[in-house]
């Protein structure tokens, strides 16, 4: 096992063991991650008038697909939709785990603290389809309970209670359910960051005059920094991408306008209308997208702070 | 309120404090309160849920929903199938990725930069939705049981965790096994594997709740014959196309497609709930491994 002898070409038994070991995660990723990286050359084909998808791919050369694309209004409206969602996601969602996890820090009492951490990070084990549907039967006109609630305040009335599945109040819904599931289980990952402050930061502020507050902004939130900005670089390079099946949940035709975003409209390009080419060409921007996203935030993100994801 | 020392200066319960757990407390019972509403709908009798919505107790009690619920073979049968496709997903996810971890994690492993960079790519370029599909087909998994398990075997950022997890390890470990003669599969499994609980379970975790909750696979990858629903996709039907079971004349007037969804809900969700005080136990301990930088 000595390294200095440096032969890079013998292996003994113990190498050959780890090399086999290593090699299973390419037999998968072969099939799994790389075979399909070829079948992009579907959005190069002409292969929207085969309904079989291994015909579809020895159809003949075509840039359409993308052409296609990009003179279809409905993709623009998707497009915008995307990004706009995503946008309001990060300006409200993102920063909410951070608020949560201050100010479960703040609290000092144990049961207390770990009963408000139980509670809160239940609903991310359910899934979105159960999550959607109690939204859902939550913001109904007849048997929810947010058209009461809104009335009490004011804001609607019995006889003519405000229709919540109208694509207008997707978005208010949208942010509103996914900030409920998923605060607590977001804020895990800062609160164990926060733990690992050094306590001794806290205590020469304290002896500075530095009252709580000033305490979470000027030692707590620089301290966890890094993990925020991990976070942060992520969020922003998916900003094209959805979950497929969160969405699809709360579709309906009524609030197609606002609820279509691209990993649905991709759907419905290739599954409904089995248009596989055209749906490979939106993959592919997607995917073109997210890749100059992560890589130009990280290069950012390394000049200005030396920090980066990878 | 128990006051703690802190640094030796004694902080007071004030009103900072107050604030901080009123808006906790309330944000806690608003992730409570929809399934407290759920619960209270599906014990509700349908015909007066039309009258207005359930708050938290049940207006007019019935079992009826569930009753119908519980008598619908394929609610079983996609129960069943789930258990069985995550059962076997965990275990040979969990085999998989900790075995590649494994020699990951060690130095000496010969072309590591090259194992290293092939996992990496995968994690930023993928085929996406329908190229997807196009292999499913390809390799003949398309309407086969198969599909809700090979895929999900390895995952490249799971397997980044364990590797991180494998590294903290004291080396010590290995070469006393090393000197003792065992090769790399059986210091992996009857070492490595006992000692690195925390991060199993963590990860094991996170392959369960994601297989125990997708509906896709269900829906692009099979041809939707009923008896390989998975469970998710079978509540997405009830759920989002008002698919009922067949309703008992006895029941007809009791029950509907929003209290049958409510009832398949929370029957769904039991086993969750049950799993959930070892699961938050385990959470609250502060056992929280996984870094992003390799």
């Amino acid at each position: 096992m000595r390294e200095k002898t440096k032969t890079k070409f013998k292996f003994n038994s113990r190498d050959i063991q780890l090399s086999v070991m290593a090699s299973f995660s390419l037999v998968f990723l072969l099939i799994f991650s790389y075979l399909p990286m070829m079948g992009i050359i579907l959005a190069f084909k002409d292969g929207n008038k085969y309904l079989n998808i291994i015909m579809a791919l020895g159809a003949d050369w075509t840039l359409d697909n993308f052409k296609m694309l990009f003179t279809d209004s409905e993709f623009w409206q998707v497009f915008f939709n995307t990004l706009h969602i995503n946008l309001l996601m990060l300006l409200i969602n993102f920063p909410m785990p951070i608020i949560f996890a201050l100010l479960i820090n703040e609290v000092r009492n144990r049961f207390v603290r770990t009963t408000i951490q139980t509670v809160s990070n239940f609903p991310h084990f359910i899934s979105w389809v159960v999550y959607g549907g109690i939204v859902l039967a939550l913001t109904d006109a007849n048997l929810g309970i947010v058209n009461p609630i809104l009335e009490f305040l004011g804001l609607s009335t019995k006889e003519n209670p405000i229709d919540l599945n109208l694509a207008q109040y997707f978005y208010p819904k949208l942010i509103i359910a996914t900030i409920i599931k998923g605060v607590g289980w977001g804020s895990i990952v800062y609160v164990a960051a926060i733990a690992g402050i050094d306590q001794s930061l806290y205590e020469a502020a304290m002896i500075d005059g530095a009252n709580r507050f000033q305490r979470a902004i000027h030692v707590t939130l620089p301290c966890i920094r890094s993990t925020i900005l991990v976070f942060l670089l992520l969020n922003i390079s998916r900003i094209m991408g959805n979950s497929f099946e969160q969405f699809y949940v709360f579709q309906t035709t009524a609030n197609l306008s606002k609820t279509r975003v691209l990993a649905t409209y991709m759907y419905t390009l290739g599954f409904t209308y089995r248009n596989y080419s055209t749906a490979t060409a939106l993959s592919l921007f997607e995917g073109i997208i997210s890749l100059i996203l992560l890589v130009s935030v990280n290069f950012v993100a390394k000049k200005t702070t030396g920090e980066g994801i990878y | 309120m128990k006051k703690k020392t802190n640094g030796g200066l004694v902080q007071k319960f004030n009103v900072f404090d107050v604030i901080i757990y009123v808006v906790l407390i309330l944000f806690a019972c608003l992730t409570l309160y929809p399934f407290i509403y759920t619960l209270a709908g599906s014990l509700n009798d349908a015909q007066d849920l039309m009258y207005g919505p359930i708050w938290f107790f049940p207006r007019q009690f019935t079992w009826a929903s569930y009753k119908v619920e519980l008598k619908d073979v394929w609610l079983y049968r996609s129960f069943l199938n789930t258990v069985l496709a995550t059962g076997a997903t965990l275990v040979g996810a969990m085999l998989l990725t900790s075995c590649v971890a494994y020699a990951m994690a060690n130095r000496k492993l010969k072309g590591r930069k090259f194992y290293w960079y092939a996992n990496l790519i995968t994690m930023f370029i993928n085929g996406g939705m329908i190229p997807s599909y196009m292999l499913i087909v390809l390799i003949g998994l398309y309407d086969s049981f198969w599909v809700y398990i090979l895929p999900a075997l390895y995952s490249v950022y799971n397997m980044i965790v364990l590797q991180n997890f494998f590294r903290s390890i004291d080396v010590s470990l290995y070469e006393a096994a090393v000197l003792d003669g065992a090769n790399e599969f059986r210091i992996w499994l009857t070492i490595y594997l006992p000692i690195s609980k925390p991060a199993i379970a963590t990860v094991g975790l996170w392959i369960v709740v994601a297989r125990w909750n997708a509906y896709m696979p269900t829906m692009l990858y099979t041809n939707k014959d009923k008896s390989i629903w998975l469970l998710q996709y079978y509540l997405m039907r009830l759920i989002r196309e008002g698919e009922v079971p067949a309703i008992d004349s006895g029941y007809a007037g009791s029950v509907n497609a929003t209290t049958l969804s409510f009832a398949a809900i929370i029957i769904s969700s039991l086993p969750i709930l049950l799993a959930y005080p070892f699961i938050s136990r385990f959470f609250s301990k502060g056992i929280m491994v996984g870094s992003l930088k390799g």
